[in-house]
């Protein structure tokens, strides 16, 4: 394993201690954490409840009025309400095709490097691959709005040369989603590689030699020797990926702000616009909380797998 | 034969890598372009480049001050998160305070959510309390932001540190601080530079909340993109390439120079191999 997590962890305390020094040690203990519980306090704690708060009023700030207690209405009407639905279902297709695609060729591509310690150039070659999920998100937005533009966009160039006809992709509705998954396959693409390097890096090159010699079929050493070592980075890898993928809004709202019609409106820009189009801080709360309680999830599901592969370490 | 074998494979890798990179250096060229070569209906790959483009970029003041802007927030609000975060996982790492694996569950949950969902509640209490265009409210969302990776990393690298280290120095009469900051911290050099990269890429590359709650004293760089994008003639988009890519030459640079941690900031420290 690269991780040296579970590297030898001292004994406990430094031999007997008395009742004062004991005081000393968790004054001390507790006194280093006064400044993060102060951030969380105020930065996460009282948003927190303020928003689970709201999410029970509604509060619209166009309206000029004040917030009226409402109960679970809020909840009733997003849980019932077709958009939100469609908002919900779109995510999971996005972050389902967008995952998978990023993984295949990510780890795909990930094999390819592997091996290539000596190639000319590989740092620089490597940092070139990296650039997509390195930029702004904001200007791969914007750009690629230009390269897909159907008058002079260099994308929308060359599909016209294959196809015959320049269209435009990100306003027609049977393209853009398709365009908007692809613009994130490319981003997220080279995250992938990196972690399957990674995980292809935690592999003892004994074992892999011991294969080479025994003359196995590479099928049987990716099941029998690679997998075992790599599964728990790659795993870990999906995820976040997935808890990334889940969050997209900054290129979508640059690109296409959801459109056309709803087409592309994912979770995140769907809570943009409830709160920052429509000015509905209740709704916007609402869904809010239940996107906290997914992402609660994710955050469990993820601990869980790096318990997993501690606990193989151990 | 076996050289040219591994000539023809390495550059394979070295065309993907290329490919893509390609939009970005589209991107790249199309700073060079004047706005007529930029729009040409048949895309100008060879052309006369110019320098105008960046030249007036770097002279409008709006972009400069808010490049400033991006820098100052990035470093300073990454340096306050590392600070806090190193104390808070030296004090998990080393007295395991009960609650501590609740804590760095919650502050991973938080930072898992959505920005915009983080931003609606957050938006109401900057309004409230008059913290909107406010620099250092900015900066303290940021560090906020970026404590939870920052915690996770040096916990990690914490814990591979052995406490022997702690003992012998406490043993031999050196202060808790001392213990801290000249003996242990050197140690987890890698896991601060880590988690310094991975969150500056973050910041630097913010715009939601500095968009809905910041101001002309605030905005940074990608808002000045995105607002700036549309000027009396349509959209600029030759400012939107050179914006972009003198925003982007800092953390390439960044990138190419400290490579191997971008694995570790990425995973926040779980995953610590080099690349």
């Amino acid at each position: 394993m690269v991780g040296d997590a579970s590297a030898p962890k001292g004994e406990e305390g430094v031999g007997p201690e008395s009742h004062k020094s004991y005081l000393q040690k968790h004054g001390y203990a507790w006194g280093l954490l006064v400044p993060i519980l102060l951030f969380f306090i105020v930065f996460n704690a009282i948003p927190l409840l303020w928003m689970i708060g709201l999410s029970f009023y509604r509060y619209v700030l166009t309206s000029g009025m004040a917030p009226v207690s409402v109960g679970l209405e809020n909840y009733k009407q997003l849980l019932t309400a077709n958009a939100m639905w469609g908002s919900f279902s779109r995510t999971l297709i996005f972050v389902l095709l967008t995952v998978i695609g990023a993984s295949l060729l990510g780890g795909l591509l990930g094999f390819l490097f592997w091996g290539s310690a000596k190639m000319p150039g590989r740092r620089l070659a490597l940092t070139l691959l990296f650039t997509p999920m390195l930029l702004t998100p904001v200007s791969v937005g914007a750009f690629y709005r230009l390269m897909l533009n159907p008058n002079f966009g260099v994308i929308t160039y060359f599909f016209g040369l294959m196809t015959g006809a320049r269209e435009d992709l990100l306003t027609s509705p049977g393209t853009a989603f398709l365009t908007v998954l692809l613009i994130d396959v490319w981003m997220w693409t080279p995250f992938m590689t990196l972690i399957t390097l990674a995980a292809l890096g935690s592999v003892p090159s004994a074992e892999l030699e011991a294969a080479k010699v025994d003359r196995l079929r590479w099928i049987t050493v990716l099941r029998r020797v690679i997998l075992p070592h790599a599964k728990f980075i790659l795993m870990l890898g999906v995820l976040l990926r997935t808890i990334d993928a889940f969050k997209t809004t900054d290129q979508v709202l640059l690109l296409t702000s959801g459109g056309p019609g709803s087409s592309t409106e994912l979770l995140g820009l769907r809570l943009y616009r409830l709160g920052f189009d429509s000015l509905d801080m209740g709704m916007a709360s609402t869904l809010a909380v239940i996107a906290l309680f997914v992402a609660i999830g994710f955050t469990t599901l993820y601990l869980y797998v790096l318990n997993l592969r501690k606990q193989e370490d151990a | 034969m076996a050289t040219l074998r591994r000539q023809a494979y390495h550059a394979l890798l070295w065309l993907i890598a290329l490919v893509f990179f390609a939009p970005v250096f589209w991107i790249f060229l199309s700073s060079l372009k004047t706005t007529h070569q930029l729009l040409a209906l048949t895309p100008q790959i060879f052309f006369a480049p110019t320098t105008a483009n960046l030249v007036d970029v770097v002279n409008r003041p709006s972009f400069t001050q808010q490049f400033v802007h991006s820098l100052v927030m990035s470093v300073i609000a990454v340096t306050i998160a590392i600070v806090v975060a190193f104390l808070a996982a030296y004090s998990f790492s080393r007295f395991k305070p009960a609650g501590s694996d609740f804590l760095m569950f919650l502050l991973l949950s938080v930072r898992m959510v959505p920005a915009a969902a983080t931003i609606v509640p957050l938006y109401l209490m900057y309004s409230a309390f008059g913290w909107k265009d406010n620099m250092i409210g900015i900066i303290l969302f940021y560090a906020m932001f970026s404590i939870p990776f920052s915690l996770w990393i040096l916990k990690g690298f914490l814990d591979g540190v052995s406490q022997r280290f702690d003992e012998t120095a406490l043993m031999s009469g050196a202060g808790r601080l001392h213990i801290m900051f000249k003996i242990i911290l050197p140690q987890v050099r890698p896991g601060l530079i880590a988690a310094f990269i991975f969150n500056f890429i973050f910041v630097w590359n913010e715009y939601l909340f500095n968009y809905i709650v910041g101001g002309a004293n605030t905005n940074n760089v990608p808002v000045g993109i995105a607002t700036g994008m549309y000027s009396s003639g349509g959209v600029d988009w030759t400012f939107i390439a050179s914006a972009t890519t003198i925003y982007m030459v800092p953390i390439i640079v960044m990138v190419y120079f400290f490579q191997r941690y971008l694995l570790v900031g990425m995973t926040f420290g779980t995953v610590r191999g080099e690349v």
